[in-house]
């Protein structure tokens, strides 16, 4: 536990004192006002759905530049070694990195709830499907995280851990389209892998244990995962 | 008293290539050795696995008796570790960098302060204390990760090609630093350079193509010694001389032909031939110039083993 705080502490002043998180918050927040109000004075409905939506897509795009570096770098650089040598846990790297990378996601969040404030403020929305959709963003971007932290141990170049794991989240958000093409069993397979498909019933306010239970799967299966890299040499 | 490395038939193979082959080494409390061997010749596959960075596909090894795979946190605690090119995080400052190694090798929030500023002191560190670790020169990033190594005071140090890169008065310094750590605990060091390992260890372990081909005493005691010996007088009544001291067992040409006055490398066993041999020059009426302690010829050493294998010259 000491270990892993120590972690934290190194990982988080690695994440907010390099550039790349602010350019990632400026140009989320901008592009999330941007939504917000067009939603408020197109639509004039005192509800999140589609900003929550546009975070979610966001996210597919974001969360790998925030995971890109957590591996890859220290791989590159040979600190890798140095981390790997020292007394620690494989598991205690990888929740640090986790955690830290989850805190710029959560900070994201944070900013975002501020349209809830506002709505809050001048009309009187269904306060359900905005704390259900903020849960399911946090999930979402918790899996897109744990997605990036997984391919970022497997290379040692930024670039490609980011691309790859856009890749891998964006095929993951739109695999359920895929679903009507195949024969029985494959077609519910395919269809129960897709993120839209468990993150749209948080976004609407619909919450099922199914759906939770799916990030959360996916989530400790990356972790996992990402111990192995690190522990296969 | 155990071994500070037992590593007994390591084995590493990545995918087809083998790089380490059968290799067992027994390195004692206190000794400084060195693994020399041509760049791809298994040295730093041996350190990784010693390490617990990379684990060996058959052997065992052992740090002060604990496995280096099953035991592996344990054995660590007992390890510093100066990787090649000596990575650390540019973004640190060095003191910040030295907490942190600090405090991952368990060190306490009040005992890493103490340790970080013994660490920085011994490297003469002071100065650069909150310098960006990516502004740092070649020499001081050694540094520091030689400071990031010793802090938790283990017993068995282990720097891979700590010389390379650093400019030649950088070099002399940490040939004189590696000694001077060589005497509170065990050193396992690798380089490329027969000149680098003569200098500093006791022993040298000679690596080609990943297996070891031998072991050999740098600063033996009581052994055999040879001794340059440099004599005015008639060579032969010299020659003779010399060969009837006790333990002196050849009497070798001059080094330099046409040197003059001649010198004789003599080859003896036995503690302090030097005396013997200097009284019996003296006795005899010779005149005896100097005489000094020769190092074993390493490079004759490494020539001769490496000189008729395949992949000698790679």
């Amino acid at each position: 536990m000491r270990n892993f705080l120590t972690l934290l502490s190194k990982e988080e002043k690695a994440v907010f004192s390099s550039p790349i998180a602010y350019a990632i918050i400026a140009v989320y927040l901008l592009l999330m006002g941007f939504t917000f109000t067009l939603m408020l004075f197109l639509n004039r409905t005192a509800e999140l759905v589609r900003v929550f939506f546009q975070a979610a897509i966001l996210f597919l795009l974001i969360v790998p530049v925030v995971t890109m570096r957590l591996l890859a770098e220290e791989r590159r650089s040979g600190t890798l070694e140095l981390l790997l040598t020292s007394p620690v846990r494989e598991i205690e790297i990888v929740l640090a990195k986790f955690v830290a990378s989850l805190t710029l996601v959560a900070l994201m969040l944070l900013l975002t709830a501020s349209d809830a404030v506002v709505l809050g403020m001048y009309a009187e929305p269904d306060w359900g499907p905005i704390y259900s959709g903020f849960l399911g963003l946090v999930l979402l971007g918790a899996t897109l995280a744990a997605l990036g932290l997984v391919i970022s141990g497997l290379t040692s170049n930024q670039i490609v851990a980011a691309v790859v794991a856009m890749g891998v989240g964006i095929l993951l958000w739109m695999i359920d389209s895929i679903g009507h093409l195949l024969p029985d069993p494959f077609d519910t397979i395919v269809t129960s892998l897709s993120l839209v498909a468990h993150f749209t019933p948080f976004a609407t306010g619909a919450l099922f244990l199914s759906d939770l239970g799916f990030f959360l799967t996916v989530i400790l299966a990356c972790l996992f995962l990402s111990v192995r890299t690190l522990a296969r040499r | 008293m155990t071994a500070v490395i037992a590593a007994e038939q390591l084995t590493k193979w990545y995918g087809p290539r083998l790089a380490v082959d059968d290799v067992s080494l027994t390195v004692g409390p206190g000794e400084i050795v060195g693994l020399l061997g041509p760049n791809g010749s298994g040295k730093t596959t041996i350190l990784r696995i010693l390490t617990g960075y990379l684990q060996p596909s058959a052997g065992t090894a052992r740090i002060a008796g604990l496995d280096v795979v099953d035991d592996s946190l344990a054995a660590r605690r007992h390890v510093g570790y100066v990787p090649e090119d000596a990575p650390l995080y540019a973004g640190m400052g060095v003191r910040e960098f030295l907490v942190f190694m600090g405090r991952l090798k368990g060190l306490t929030a009040t005992g890493v302060t103490a340790a970080v500023d013994a660490a920085m002191e011994r490297l003469g560190l002071g100065p650069m204390r909150s310098v960006l670790i990516g502004r740092l020169s070649r020499g001081y990033r050694q540094r520091v990760a030689i400071a990031q190594a010793l802090l938790g005071n283990p017993e068995l140090l282990i720097l891979d090609e700590p010389t390379n890169g650093l400019d030649p008065r950088q070099i002399i310094e940490m040939r004189e630093l590696i000694r001077s750590l060589g005497g509170e605990r065990t050193i396992l060091v690798t380089s490329h350079i027969l000149g680098e390992i003569e200098r500093v260890a006791d022993r040298v372990a000679i690596l080609l193509g990943g297996r070891l081909l031998a072991v050999h005493a740098l600063r033996a005691s009581g052994q055999g010694q040879r001794l340059r010996v440099c004599v005015r007088g008639d060579e032969e009544g010299v020659r003779a001389c010399l060969s009837r001291v006790p333990g002196v067992t050849t009497v070798g040409a001059q080094p330099v032909a046409g040197m003059s006055p001649p010198t004789y490398v003599v080859e003896a066993e036995g503690p302090s031939v030097a005396e013997a041999v200097a009284g019996a020059v003296v006795a005899a009426g010779f005149g005896l110039l100097t005489m000094e302690p020769m190092p074993v010829d390493l490079e004759a050493l490494f020539l001769r083993l490496t000189g008729d294998r395949p992949g000698a010259s790679a």
